[in-house]
């Protein structure tokens, strides 16, 4: 999976192509609107990520570009000005995300994951599993060592969601808008509240917890032995 | 391409125009009179004299019988120097011309004028003996020389008036408009000097005449506005700096402390986090500011779908159930509701209101979302239990950055005192009301959205 950033400030290029990296991707960095065209023209990337404002060609110009060329490479924008007519004017021309500045790196690496998942087949699970934890999605049980848990719908609902995407840190905002349909930041710790209560059901009792909150960051369920 | 004059210059220019008319109207009825009063005495004159003529030429019929009158003519005639006669024999023939230099009299009877290089005359056209036909005619023309004269000085005089009074009348028209319209020049003196260190200034309006004191109270009830807004500007941005000093001085010391000298790994774990924390502040803060900032400028325009509330806020209700449950706090939702509006900002305002509701109920308390339909409008009312807000504190509830309780600031996550200013712009982005009450042990805030 090579992705392809084109971001002229620096700093902020310089860390999102590590923290993308250290999440297992191979990344390519542009800092200029001119040869982040020339690259994303050369059709060897999954993912592009284009801040709107840049010299010489913007975000916008780019995208032009690549669609005209018949490229269907997934398109995230970054950009420090939000407004209605930005973000139409971005959909129209057929970009795939949206992010405002400033965003968590949690919020933009499970965006970018959910892009690049776009595309693949989801595998048709019955079931999933991690660990000893069992979740069957026809009968719509929890099982932790054999022992069968009792969840409301979204406590399973946020759980199936933990569990299909093991491994990765989500952020709040994300477990809210997956889950209760929640798209705002809101200022409530009702994420942390229904997390805890979750893991009280599932780890409790355990030798080996599951969900993991990562400071600051979002939560995880992964088998950390 | 229109001139445009001022307003004195208009009035001016009325008045005199009027004036001019009325004088000028005045004088041509007036001449018209004096005119139509001549003819009469001269026709008065006229037939006198016809009278004296007809006597001295009593009985003539022919050219001779004429010639043996022409002394008692010539006599009767010297008695009027203003009065010239000519004497037509019946076949047209002139038999006598007293000033030859003069044009010819139409021959029908009656009055008529004539103009000659001697002056004007007044023609009077008679038979010499009316009951006989075929009688010689006599033309007796009288000189109305001075009549004329004293119509032209007239005409002369009527001008002079019309000019005259147009003039004095656009002067002091002028002038009276200069003189009504002075308050004017001083609220413009006055509104020219407003800036934005001195919208305390206001228009005196007690002075000012009934027409031009609304203007003074509009204009002065628009500075109080602008001064209000600019006001609650500058203490926005004096409280934007605030909030974010805080975050950033806790930013600036925690690094330098730990970068005075080498620190272990998990030290410097904790740094960064501790410093996540309060950079995930001001991402929040800046963020609700940009967000308050576009709902109160219409830059955010609200979506219109049609939405059923009771869904939207059960929905909201299992989204803040597990946060109820920890707090032992019951949720209940009343009454149903449509409206058409913006689905994620309606979700944010009330969840806001929920969010706070829930902070104050206290253990055993409860939340209760009412829907009412009616009158055009939906209310939505969300009440909790608990102690009721102080009455100083309702007032400034809604304002940016207002905490009722200072001491809550530390409070984490928490939306530094804009969730209520951000809900109450969402309300006014979909044209609804919102307001706050206590009563019997109730917090309540009553949002009315116009359906």
């Amino acid at each position: 999976m090579k992705l392809l950033i084109v971001e002229d400030q620096a700093k902020t290029g310089h860390y999102l192509r590590q923290g993308l990296q250290e999440a297992g991707y191979a990344v390519e960095l542009a800092t200029d609107g001119l040869s982040g065209q020339h690259l994303a023209l050369s059709g060897d990337y999954s993912l592009l990520i284009l801040d709107v404002m840049l010299p010489q060609r913007d975000g916008w110009q780019i995208m032009q570009a690549v669609r005209g060329a018949g490229l269907e490479v997934p398109v995230l924008f970054l950009t420090a000005r939000d407004s209605i007519a930005d973000r139409v004017h971005g959909l129209e021309l057929g970009a795939d995300d949206y992010l405002v500045k400033p965003f968590a790196f949690a919020e933009l690496l499970a965006r970018v994951r959910t892009l690049l998942r776009r595309g693949s087949q989801p595998a048709q699970e019955t079931s999933l599993e991690v660990d000893d934890l069992r979740l069957d999605l026809i009968r719509r049980r929890v099982e932790r060592a054999g022992l069968r848990i009792d969840l409301t719908a979204k406590e399973f609902a946020l759980l199936e969601l933990l569990m299909r995407r093991r491994g990765e840190v989500l952020p709040k905002s994300l477990i809210a808008s997956q889950v209760w349909d929640i798209n705002f930041d809101s200022d409530t710790n009702v994420i942390e509240v229904a997390i805890r209560r979750l893991r009280l059901k599932v780890d409790d009792g355990h030798a080996d917890k599951l969900i993991h909150t990562v400071r600051g960051m979002g939560y995880v369920l992964e088998d950390r032995r | 391409m229109l001139v445009r004059l001022s307003l004195s210059a208009r009035l001016a220019l009325l008045f005199a125009a009027c004036a001019a008319a009325v004088s000028l109207l005045a004088g041509v009825l007036f001449s018209h009179a004096s005119e139509g009063h001549f003819l009469e005495l001269d026709q008065q004159l006229l037939d006198s004299r016809l009278v004296g003529i007809r006597k001295a030429l009593e009985g003539v019929d022919t050219p001779g019988a004429f010639e043996s009158r022409r002394a008692l003519l010539l006599a009767e005639l010297a008695r009027n120097p203003d009065e010239q006669l000519r004497v037509y024999g019946p076949d047209d023939g002139l038999w006598f011309d007293s000033l030859p230099a003069l044009p010819a009299v139409p021959k029908a009877g009656g009055l008529s004028t004539v103009h000659s290089g001697h002056g004007a005359f007044r023609a009077l056209s008679a038979p010499l003996t009316p009951e006989r036909p075929g009688s010689p005619r006599l033309a007796l023309l009288l000189d109305i020389t001075h009549h004329q004269h004293f119509l032209q000085r007239m005409q002369g005089l009527i001008w002079l008036t019309v000019s005259l009074s147009a003039l004095a009348t656009a002067l002091l028209g002028a002038w009276a408009a200069r003189i009504s319209l002075s308050p004017l020049r001083r609220m413009t003196e006055l509104a020219g000097g407003v800036s934005a260190q001195s919208l305390t200034t206001r228009l005196p309006v007690s002075g000012l005449p009934p027409e031009l004191a609304d203007l003074g109270q509009s204009l002065n009830a628009m500075l109080e506005r602008l001064e209000s807004a600019f006001e609650r500007l500058s203490a926005f941005s004096a409280d934007i700096a605030h909030e974010l000093r805080t975050p950033l001085s806790n930013l600036l010391t925690h690094t330098q402390v730990t970068l005075t000298r080498p620190r272990t790994a998990p030290e410097y774990e904790e740094a960064l986090h501790s410093n996540l924390e309060d950079l995930q502040r001001m991402a929040q803060l800046v963020n609700d500011m940009l967000y308050l900032a576009k709902a109160e400028h219409g830059l955010m325009p609200a979506g219109r779908e049609p939405l059923r509330m009771e869904a939207e806020v059960d929905a909201l209700l299992e989204f803040f159930a597990p946060l109820a449950e920890d707090a032992q706090v019951r949720l209940v939702r009343v009454g149903t509701g449509q409206v058409q509006g913006d689905r994620g900002m309606l979700h944010r305002a009330l969840s806001n209101l929920l969010g706070n509701a829930l902070r104050f109920t206290p253990i055993e308390g409860e939340v209760r979302i009412t829907l009412e339909s009616g009158e055009g409008q939906l209310r939505i009312e969300v009440a909790n239990q608990g102690e009721p807000i102080a009455p100083e504190a309702v007032a400034r509830l809604f304002d940016r950055f207002y905490r009722a309780d200072p001491s809550r600031q530390a409070c984490r996550g928490e939306h530094a005192g804009l969730g209520l200013a951000i809900t109450r712009s969402i309300v006014q982005a979909h044209g609804g009301e919102i307001e706050c009450g206590c009563s019997g042990g109730w917090t309540r805030f009553g949002i009315r959205l116009p359906v």
